[in-house]
């Protein structure tokens, strides 16, 4: 791999797909190499389902799996009495190139190995 | 004859009370010990083979008819202990435990087909321990998906915080991280806080 890839799709661009072809094009592009950003968050069954395509698509030695991580961000309720968490983000990579993740609250730092070096997406 | 008609009614009721609480959570989180602890205490014998290696359970095992009493209650399940979910599966990370690279190899397919086993089976259970390690990091995304998916299929479950007799650990972490679920610290090696689980189960899944 030359570089690294990143794709952001909005929710716009996921909301007409059906979960399989969400989840095949996200392993279409995560076998690549790429890193998809993408706003919002997969359902719990599309979660699931996106597991279970990528243990079927493992090959050992070419591609090991996914990452993913969620950036979340507090919104209030309608009256503004309570918080509640919403995903903002989703990050889904290739689980050979996201290294490192740091986590906190309305922060996520990533770096992501590429070959010998490595780049830092925060 | 009414002891008869007595004894069909019971085991019919039973039949409707018991369920299948299946065991979930990352590898090596402790699942299969927990399952053999519950077994042992149960049924007499262990459930399973436990290993450092993680991915050691790689299919699903099922012990039927175990029978929890607490307090006079009873609670009738069968017990399946499923492979560890993870995103995942580096054949490479097996090699430090001494594996040769063909047998780390076979385990990393098996653990493939083990974890879409796993997640197969959440439409067949009727309840969940989610066990993880409390010393280690409890928001990841196996954890948030098994979450999202029982709270979808309104199957009820209860955390557990597993390895509290590791110094590193922490229950509170856990909770704070899932403070809307049941979290109940164990140690399912040491069994500590066993009867308090049993407690627990018997009141969420009976």
């Amino acid at each position: 791999m030359e570089g690294l890839k990143m794709d952001f799709l909005s929710s716009k661009a996921l909301e007409d797909k059906s979960s399989i072809e969400k989840v095949s094009m996200i392993i279409e592009r995560v076998k690549d190499g790429d890193i998809l950003v993408l706003e919002g968050s997969l359902t719990p069954s599309e979660e699931a389902e996106l597991i279970e395509t990528t243990m079927r698509e493992i090959d050992i030695e070419n591609f090991v799996g996914i990452d993913i991580h969620t950036l979340e961000k507090d919104e209030k309720s309608f009256f503004g009495f309570s918080k509640k968490k919403t995903i903002g983000l989703t990050i889904i990579g290739p689980a050979n190139v996201m290294k490192t993740v740091k986590k906190r609250s309305n922060f996520l730092s990533m770096i992501a190995k590429i070959g010998d070096s490595g780049a830092s997406v925060h | 004859m009414n002891n008869f008609f007595k004894t069909l009614l019971d085991r019919l009721l039973r039949r409707r009370r018991k369920v299948k609480i299946g065991l979930y959570g990352h590898p090596n989180s402790g699942k299969t010990t927990l399952a053999n602890t519950i077994c042992e205490d149960w049924i007499g014998k262990p459930l399973g083979v436990i290993s450092d290696i993680p991915h050691e359970t790689r299919t699903v095992y099922k012990q039927e008819e175990v029978v929890i009493e607490k307090d006079g209650a009873k609670l009738y399940f069968d017990i399946i202990d499923t492979p560890g979910v993870a995103t995942k599966v580096d054949y490479k990370n097996f090699l430090k435990y001494g594996l040769s690279e063909r047998e780390a190899k076979e385990r990393a397919k098996e653990a493939t087909k083990g974890i879409i086993e796993a997640i197969k089976w959440l439409d067949d259970v009727t309840g969940v321990l989610l066990v993880m390690d409390s010393a280690e990091d409890p928001l990841t995304q196996a954890n948030i998906t098994i979450i999202g998916n029982l709270e979808a299929r309104k199957i009820p479950f209860l955390i557990i915080a597993n390895k509290i007799d590791l110094p590193e650990s922490s229950a509170d972490r856990i909770s704070a991280v899932f403070p809307q679920h049941t979290v109940v610290p164990i140690s399912a090696l040491h069994r500590e806080n066993i009867e308090q689980l049993y407690m627990e189960m018997v009141k969420r899944f009976r």
